[in-house]
This record gives structure tokens, C-alpha cells and sequence, in this order.
């Protein structure tokens, strides 16, 4: 049995549409991960399933129950926002406790549970220390034992890893997981952090335009966006458009690919084509879904190379870029760090198809994944 | 390598903290020098005019005050129950009346600030004329709870405004987190506003007791000389002629206040309002 389930739901922002008909579940036990822009309603999202924001619409069932009506404090939740405060009259003992204070725990049982999250954040012995002793990481990571400790069914984590430094990210990462390993409440978390997401989730949900355009496994996210716009949010930046003609030809330009698992359109393409055979499309990939070729080589038919010219090359950790200009527009694409072309020189740019993705323009869906289509696209799924 | 700190050009250096220690010292001489008078005058057989302080130094007027003892203090213990009703009602009251103060917007927070500074405003003579009727027809005339009553509404006033500002640097979200983490309304009040309300709390029934403390008008119009407060009791002494009985009178109006002040600032020196 799903311990979330959420149907449908509206969330208006102040006068806006906001959030709208967004559906889910989420099993006990599994990780969820929002994904969106900032502003893209995700805290919003939290909020509504908390019990602190009104939705217009929908129907959020947690456990079981109908909680639509329910106050936060009777929903068998626990959020644990970007920035938690901790309680500074109380010690870090009695911050952790508070949970299981206002839940009616007493006895020994607090003592065992709250020593045993303080233990799970490896703060044993902060117990008695007054929250402004405490170092930043030091009160996030009081503040998540605070989450945990009474177990909630549901566990809703609103960007918990942003503003921390790499290391204390990774420390605080690894913590949330083993909580989550030790007692395996549903948990959605929110962030608009795709590596962080790929690192946490069980599955992705993306939050475009107001709505959850898809969720899925990481790698079925990151390897197959369903929409052009979630295409854009995870990263793909090249962005070429163009048309397909009879169902099986990519044309951009001069260029003219064939679609992967589809015959090989006849060498005197556009011959006997009507408008209607012609679907105008978004050809989109990454910094990895083309090469640079020396300008000058020859190209095989069909032809799948564009001229281009450096503009600029970008030095970041995770590798080297160059900046293109094509007569299609501005293109990024990783360069070999042995051959890093210089500025202002031409050359041939070369789609990889199996990095590339087909949208739709006039839907923004993913090209071939109609119904009625074998779901060819450039990805087998 | 070190810093220096350089003076300000025409600047002599130290001649602010000279500033500052004059500053200090005036302020000092002018809150302290009435109270040095009082006990002065109330170590004197008398206060006869050209003499700037009293003559025929003793303590006549403090055994004549140990004499009084059985008006005196019943005025003491009757101006003590109505300081302390006054101020844990004013506090209780002014609490959410200050945090509903500091929910309005742009020109209501001006006019409900306004309007919660009126009684403050108004002379207390003012008020006691006008309350004394309906008192008088609510039958709360001449009664303890009467003159309580009476001294809430200036006393209110200045704790409504007081919580006004607590509220303008409390930080609401700790009340959230609480929420968050599963309280209901009544334990967010109890577990975390209360708590950390509790200086402000303190200070507000300081400043309500104080009110209560020093009014006069309130309790002889709504109290109609039937609820005798220390303030009314050293008022009728000094009418009477009775300069040192006054001052001795005075000099104890002028130690609970001062002993309650400093109790809860020691009481409360750690705790904290959380602020953004």
C-alpha cells in the first residue's frame, strides 16, 4: 500500500494557478525526489502535504486516511525545511525530544530514542549543549535527528543539502539515507539539485510550468526526458530545430539523420513530401551528445555534421567545453582536453544520436512516444 | 602586524569617553538625587523652609511609620495585590493584544497603535472621572478589583505597545518548526512562544505593576478613599503636613519597584527572544 498518495492536487500561489493536477504515490520505504527550478512550487508542494498550505484541489491521502482536513499537527508527517530552527530555550536533548514531547512519549523510551538519533548524527555527547553553541552543520544535523526521531510515516525534506559545504553535504547525505535505511518511512524530498537528486532518489519526479511532467527512475529521467521541458531542466543545453519528414528522417538545415530504428529514408528526401509528413521537432542533447570534427573531412550520406565555429572554451572541474556557433544557434559540446580547438576556429559538429532526444514542438512531448507509435524517439527505452 | 586606531583629525583622543563618564554621572546625580533627599528628609525631625534639607536629624519619622504599622501596612500589602493583579493581567492582556497590534498593515497598525495608546495618553484624571460612574453602576466602585481594573486600562496600554515591539523582532517561523515537528496550537503556546516570552512577559508585569504602583487619581476616584494604596496612604501624610512620615512613606513606595526590577533582570539575564 502506498503511504502517500496524492491525486490530482491544485495549489494555488496567492492569486496564481500555481500547482496544478499534480498526482503521485509514494510506497513506504521509497525516496522520492522533486526536482525543479526555484520558484517552480516545490517548498509549495511540502507545504500543501504538511498541512501548511491550502490546496485548491485534489485529494492528499497519507496512511491510508484522508488528510485534506487535517491540521499539520495530526498528519503522520514531519517536515524538515532548508533552514530548521532549533528551539533556543531548550538543549539539544530536549530539542530532539520535542517531537515525542507533543506526541504524549514518556518514560525511557525518550532517553533510548533520543540518544539513538543523536547517535545515528554522531552528536552523543552534544546532548546537554544549548543550540547556540553549536556550529551550522552541527545544528542541521541536530535538527534531522530532530526530524527522525519519532518515526514518522512520512518524512518530507525540503532541500536539506543546500547551502552546506561538499563535505558536509556528503556527511549529511549519507545520514539521511542511513535514518532513512534504519526505519524506511516514505520520504519526498525537494531540491534543485539533479545530482543530489540522482544520488538520494528511489525515483525523480521533474516540476515544470506548475506540474510534475514526469517521474521515474533516475536513468530513465536522465537517459529519456518525456518532454522538451524537462529535457531543458536536467541540463540539455543544445537545443537545434528543425523537422521530421515521413516519420523517419531528422532533417535541421542541410543535415539529415535517420531516426534509430527506422528505414533509411530514400537518397531524394523532400521528393512527394506533403506539410503533413512534416513534424516540426526540437533536436536536443548535451555537452556529450556531439563531437568536433576537423572542418574539412568528408561526411558520409546521410549527412550529420553542421558546420560550426569556436566562439569560447569553458575549463570546469568536470571537463573542458567549447562554445559553437552554428547556423542553428549556439551549441555547448565537451571537448577532448588533448584537443582543445582554438577560438574562432571552424569545424564540423557531429550528433551523437544515441545522446540526442526528439521533441515535438507543438507539444513539447517526446518524438514516437504517442500512443500508436512504437516509441521509436532516438532512445530504446 | 598591528592596527592602530587613529583619532579623528581636531579630535582629542579620550575626550568621548570623558563625554560618555560626564554623561553618565549627570544621568546618575538626576535619578538618584530625589531618592538621596527622601531618605534625608526622612532621617529629619522636620523640613522647615529656607533649609534645603530637613532639621533635627532622627528617626522619629521611621519609628512613627513603625507605629503606623497597622495602616501602613495594610496600604502596603492592598498596593501590592493591586500592582500584582494589575501587572499579571496587563502582561496576560497585553500579549495578544500587542501580537494582534503587530499583525496589522500600513495604516491599521497606525491606527490600532493609536488607539492602544490612548488610555496612555489621557491624563489618568481623565479616565477617572470618566470611569468612575460606570464603575459606580457596574457596582465596581470602591472595591480592590474595581481599582484593578481601572489600572489596567492605562497599564494595558503600555504593554500592548511594549509586546507590539517584542513581536515586531519575534521570529514567527520557530512557531512553525514547532508546528512542523507535530505540535498543536495550545503546545506551540505552552513548549515554545510562552518559554521564550518569558523576559518579555517578565518586564511586561514589571511595567504593569509600576503603573498600578504609582497611580493616584485611578484609586482615589474608582477606589473612593475606600482602597487606601501606600501612594493614596503617603499622599494623605503629605496633605497633613507630615514631610518625614511622607518621605518614609515615600522611601518604602520606592524599594518593592526597584527590588522587582532587579529580581527579574537577574531572573531572566539568559534568556532570549529569538529574532531574525
Amino acid at each position: 500500500m502506498s503511504a502517500l498518495v496524492v491525486d490530482a492536487l491544485d495549489v494555488p500561489f496567492g492569486d496564481a494557478a500555481g500547482l496544478t493536477d499534480v498526482s503521485f504515490r509514494v510506497r513506504s520505504g521509497e525516496r522520492l525526489v522533486v526536482v525543479g527550478a526555484s520558484g517552480a512550487g516545490k517548498t509549495s508542494l511540502l507545504g500543501a502535504l504538511a498541512g501548511f498550505v491550502s490546496p485548491s484541489g485534489g485529494r492528499i491521502e497519507m496512511d491510508g486516511h484522508d488528510v485534506a482536513s487535517r491540521p499539520p499537527e495530526r498528519r503522520p508527517c514531519v517536515l524538515l525545511t532548508q533552514t530548521p530552527l532549533l528551539f533556543p530555550h531548550l538543549t539539544v536533548f530536549e530539542n530532539v525530544a520535542f517531537p515525542l514531547r507533543v506526541r504524549r512519549v514518556v518514560g525511557r523510551d525518550v532517553r533510548a530514542r533520543v540518544d539513538a538519533a543523536l547517535a545515528a548524527v554522531r552528536l552523543e555527547s552534544f546532548g546537554d549543549r544549548r543550540p547556540a553553541t553549536l556550529s551550522g552543520g552541527q545544528a542541521r544535523r541536530v535538527a534531522l535527528a530532530r526530524a527522525m526521531v519519532s518515526r514518522p510515516k512520512i518524512l518530507l525534506l525540503d532541500e536539506p543539502l543546500a547551502a552546506l559545504d561538499p563535505s558536509l553535504r556528503e556527511s549529511m547525505r549519507r545520514m539521511i539515507l542511513q535514518m532513512h535505511a534504519d526505519y524506511r518511512p516514505a520520504l519526498v524530498m525537494v531540491t534543485h539539485d539533479l545530482a543530489e537528486a540522482g544520488r538520494v532518489a528511489d525515483r525523480i519526479g521533474v516540476l515544470v510550468g506548475g506540474g510534475l511532467e514526469q517521474i521515474g527512475t533516475p536513468e530513465e529521467v536522465f537517459r529519456r526526458p518525456a518532454t522538451l521541458q524537462v529535457a531543458r531542466f536536467i541540463g540539455l543545453r543544445n537545443e537545434l530545430v528543425g523537422e521530421v519528414r515521413s516519420g523517419t528522417q531528422l532533417v535541421v538545415g542541410e543535415v539529415r539523420l535517420s531516426l534509430p530504428g527506422c528505414r533509411s529514408p530514400r537518397p531524394e528526401t523532400g521528393m512527394g513530401e506533403g506539410p503533413r509528413d512534416r513534424l516540426p521537432v526540437s533536436l536536443v542533447f548535451g555537452v556529450q551528445g556531439a563531437r568536433l570534427v576537423p572542418d574539412g573531412c568528408p561526411a558520409s550520406y546521410p549527412v550529420d555534421r553542421i558546420p560550426a565555429r569556436v566562439e569560447s572554451v569553458l575549463h570546469a572541474p568536470e571537463g573542458t567545453t567549447a562554445r559553437l556557433t552554428t547556423d542553428h544557434g549556439p551549441v555547448e559540446v565537451r571537448v577532448d582536453t588533448a584537443e582543445v580547438p582554438a577560438a574562432g576556429t571552424a569545424v564540423q559538429l557531429q550528433i551523437r544520436l544515441d545522446e540526442a532526444h526528439v521533441f515535438e514542438r507543438s507539444s513539447g512531448s517526446r518524438f514516437g512516444a504517442r500512443p500508436g507509435l512504437d516509441g521509436g524517439g532516438l532512445h530504446r527505452a | 602586524m598591528s592596527a592602530r586606531v587613529r583619532s579623528a583629525p581636531g579630535v582629542r583622543p579620550g575626550a568621548g569617553s570623558t563625554f560618555r563618564w560626564s554623561v553618565l554621572v549627570v544621568l546618575g546625580v538626576w535619578a538618584l538625587a530625589p531618592l538621596v533627599l527622601l531618605v534625608v528628609v526622612s532621617a529629619s525631625g522636620g523640613w522647615r523652609f529656607p533649609s534645603l534639607l530637613g532639621a533635627d536629624p532622627g528617626l522619629g519619622a521611621w519609628r512613627a511609620v513603625g507605629a503606623a504599622s497597622g495602616s501602613l501596612w495594610a496600604a502596603l500589602g492592598t498596593s501590592t495585590l493591586v500592582g500584582v493583579g494589575t501587572g499579571v493581567a496587563a502582561a496576560a492582556l497585553g500579549l495578544p493584544l500587542g501580537r494582534a497590534l503587530s499583525n496589522l498593515r500600513g495604516a491599521w497598525r497606525i491606527v490600532g497603535a493609536g488607539c492602544a495608546f490612548m488610555p496612555v495618553a489621557a491624563p489618568p484624571l481623565a479616565l477617572g472621572v470618566g470611569l468612575q460612574y460606570s464603575f459606580l453602576r457596574m457596582d465596581l466602585g470602591g472595591g480592590v478589583a474595581g481599582v484593578i481594573l481601572a489600572h489596567l486600562i492605562p497599564a494595558l496600554g503600555y504593554t500592548s505597545l511594549f509586546f507590539l515591539g517584542v513581536f515586531a523582532v519575534f521570529d514567527r517561523e520557530i512557531e512553525s518548526e514547532a508546528r512542523r515537528l507535530g505540535a498543536d496550537a495550545w503546545q506551540v503556546l505552552t513548549r515554545v512562544t510562552l518559554p521564550l516570552l518569558r523576559r518579555p512577559l517578565a518586564e511586561a508585569f514589571v511595567l504593569g505593576f509600576l503603573v498600578s504602583w504609582a497611580q493616584v487619581p485611578l484609586t482615589l476616584l474608582v477606589g473612593q478613599g475606600q482602597v487606601r494604596t501606600l501612594t493614596v496612604q503617603v499622599l494623605s501624610w503629605v496633605q497633613a503636613g507630615q514631610d518625614p512620615l511622607a518621605a518614609a512613606g515615600a522611601v518604602l513606595l520606592v524599594v518593592p519597584p526597584l527590588l522587582l526590577m532587579g529580581g527579574a533582570s537577574l531572573a531572566f539575564q539568559r534568556a532570549q527572544v529569538v529574532a531574525p
